[in-house]
């Protein structure tokens, strides 16, 4: 306290010494607040970064709006009109599915299976083994499971009703969320369809919040009282995962602040014991000219010290932590959400605010003592 | 003029349905640079006298004055400011901050209220008058009872005030020590600093310019053994 910091700051200090006099009491509080902010910036961040992990590999998805023949479409599939008449509309690129099917002609037991085109597979199928042709005029792309249940690789050749096709590239599986999903099919390029129906548009937009106006936009131009176009995006299944994250970040938050109460009841226990044991100290600064504020201000730093302490150590941790559910979900141990670091900013202003809270009681009934009821005992 | 003074000072405690009055009408003067003593059994209202002189209780009924100014008139913040000022305590236990050294002890009253650092150097100057000036950067645990006591003197000199109190100041004390506690009083008085001090120590009383005794609650010469 001579030092030029207790000079300065002549209350924190004296209030230092004060929490180093019972050192184990004073570090198990800083722990509760401590284990409190990690809980709640934790599971804030926990609760963030799933939501964009999830969110990452629904992207796509949710970006795209589909659009198939409605109720009062007249015949069977698109055509190229209907095709011209989307893209006049649209913001986003259309791209026309066509769908049919064919015999596997090479088996010995011939069997259908769906075949596919779209223009640019690139935009919907990645290759696992050989590569997409670009510009793709020939080669046939075989989904995933197909290729292993007819056994071929990128470079052989296949057997399409009768006709002979290279294998260019076997694809990935496509995942759960895909619109086009290319597992069981063969996608061919387009001139070699034949005379194939256009089953559905996919418009791919930059966003999903783009998906869900062009989606607007569409269902207003495309129709009038008949629903010759039916158009999906995906913004009410966006707002319900939305709406379920909500509930769990919540339910995160509620466990880590019960975690931070018990942390400011073992502060106030800690500060209450200490105005008890140290009520004869306390009555001698009343005594020798400290104002009952002062007194006050004494006891609530005190509080906040512990307070401030754990959870600068809990700010760390979580940070630490932080870094860890990073690398686990998003696969990069620096991709801290914005959120995330909401959360941990949360926990650390909960935490500082808990102490004092709870260090408010104590502070007030040492400050109210009179001094010669403190002296007594 | 007097430096502390009461007036039929009544002290009454209520504990439930009882009341008890532990002063029953005192009035007392204390001159500049005089050491009075207060003795009497216990229980007959020494401490409470104290209390009222050194402004930690108030009167029931009757008048406590600090120089000419009652302090029925004053705020919890005044009265505290006076004690800052004028009075200085010194407690039989000591009350030293354990983990404090003993400067920082007797700077304490001046900690957050004046000049630091001239309070610091001011510490320091004491303790050397009281004999500790090896033992500045000693805390509590590491000094005798004595030179605790001598601290907690050199505490109550830290603000120059004009009337010290002290309460059995010799009470834990051998009387060698004793003796080196009153020899500080004696330079203090000769300083017109008053000195107050409850006792039951006759080292004390012998040593007193005035002796005043008190039996139940109030004044009486009965009291002086």
């Amino acid at each position: 306290m001579d030092g030029p910091l207790g000079r300065r700051f002549p209350v924190a200090a004296l209030a230092w010494q004060n929490l180093t006099r019972q050192r184990a009491r004073s570090i198990l509080a800083m722990a509760g607040i401590t284990i409190g902010v990690v809980a709640i910036a934790s599971l804030g961040m926990f609760g963030a970064t799933l939501e964009v992990s999830i969110q990452g590999t629904f992207q796509d998805t949710a970006s795209s709006v589909i659009v198939t023949p409605g109720d009062d479409f007249e015949g069977d599939a698109f055509d190229a009109d209907d095709v011209r008449m989307v893209e006049r509309f649209s913001t986003a690129p259309v791209y026309p599915l066509w769908t049919d099917s064919a015999n596997v002609t090479s088996l010995e037991d011939p069997r259908e299976i769906r075949v596919q085109s779209v223009d640019d597979p690139t935009e919907f199928a990645t290759a696992e083994d050989g590569h997409i042709p670009d510009p793709w005029r020939s080669g046939a792309l075989v989904g995933s499971s197909l290729a292993d249940q007819l056994d071929v690789a990128a470079g052989e050749s296949l057997e399409l009703d009768n006709q002979t096709v290279r294998v260019a590239a076997v694809l990935e599986p496509s995942g759960q969320a895909s619109i086009v999903s290319t597992d069981n099919s063969v996608l061919l390029p387009e001139r070699l369809m034949g005379d194939a129906d256009i089953g559905m548009m996919v418009l791919k937009a930059e966003s999903p919040p783009a998906a869900f106006e062009l989606g607007e936009t569409l269902r207003g131009e495309l129709n009038d009282r008949r629903e010759r176009f039916s158009v999906t995006d995906f913004e009410e299944a966006i707002q319900q995962f939305n709406e379920q994250i909500g509930i769990i970040s919540t339910f995160l938050l509620a466990v880590g602040a019960v975690s931070l109460l018990v942390a400011a009841i073992s502060i106030l226990n800690v500060m209450l014991m200490s105005t008890i044991e140290r009520k004869g100290e306390i009555g001698v600064l009343r005594a020798v000219g400290y104002y009952k504020r002062d007194i006050l201000r004494l006891m609530l730093t005190e509080a906040l010290l512990l307070g401030v302490v754990g959870a600068v150590i809990g700010l760390v941790l979580s940070v630490f932590m932080g870094m860890g559910i990073n690398a686990l979900l998003l696969g990069d141990p620096f991709a801290f959400q914005p959120s995330a670091v909401g959360s941990v900013a949360q926990g650390f202003l909960f935490g500082t605010i808990a102490s004092l809270l709870s260090g408010a009681y104590p502070a007030w009934k040492a400050a109210n003592e009179r001094p010669v009821d403190a002296l007594r005992d | 003029m007097s430096v502390v003074s009461t007036v039929d000072a009544v002290k009454e405690y209520t504990r439930g349905a009882t009341t008890l009055r532990a002063l029953k009408g005192v009035s007392i003067t204390i001159d500049p640079g005089e050491f009075v003593a207060i003795v009497g059994p216990s229980g007959s209202g020494k401490s409470t006298l104290l209390n009222l002189l050194g402004l930690l209780d108030d009167p029931t009924s009757g008048a406590v004055y600090v120089g000419d100014r009652a302090v029925s008139t004053l705020s919890d913040d005044e009265k505290t400011r006076i004690r800052r000022d004028t009075i200085g305590f010194v407690f039989q236990d000591f009350y030293l901050l354990p983990t404090l050294t003993a400067r920082e002890n007797v700077a304490i009253p001046g900690f957050l209220h004046g000049n630091r650092r001239e309070t610091l150097d001011r510490a320091a100057d004491l303790l050397t008058r009281v004999g500790l000036g090896d033992r500045l950067g000693h805390t509590p645990d590491e000094l005798s009872g004595g030179q605790k006591q001598r601290v907690a003197i050199a505490r109550s000199m830290v603000n120059d005030p004009t009337i010290i109190l002290a309460d059995e100041p010799t009470g834990n004390l051998d009387q060698k020590t004793g003796g080196q506690v009153l020899d500080l009083f004696d330079q203090f008085t000769d300083e017109d600093v008053a000195v107050v001090s409850v006792t039951h120590d006759k080292q004390v009383t012998d040593f007193a310019d005035r002796v005043v005794g008190i039996v139940d609650g109030r004044l009486d010469q009965e009291g002086i053994p």
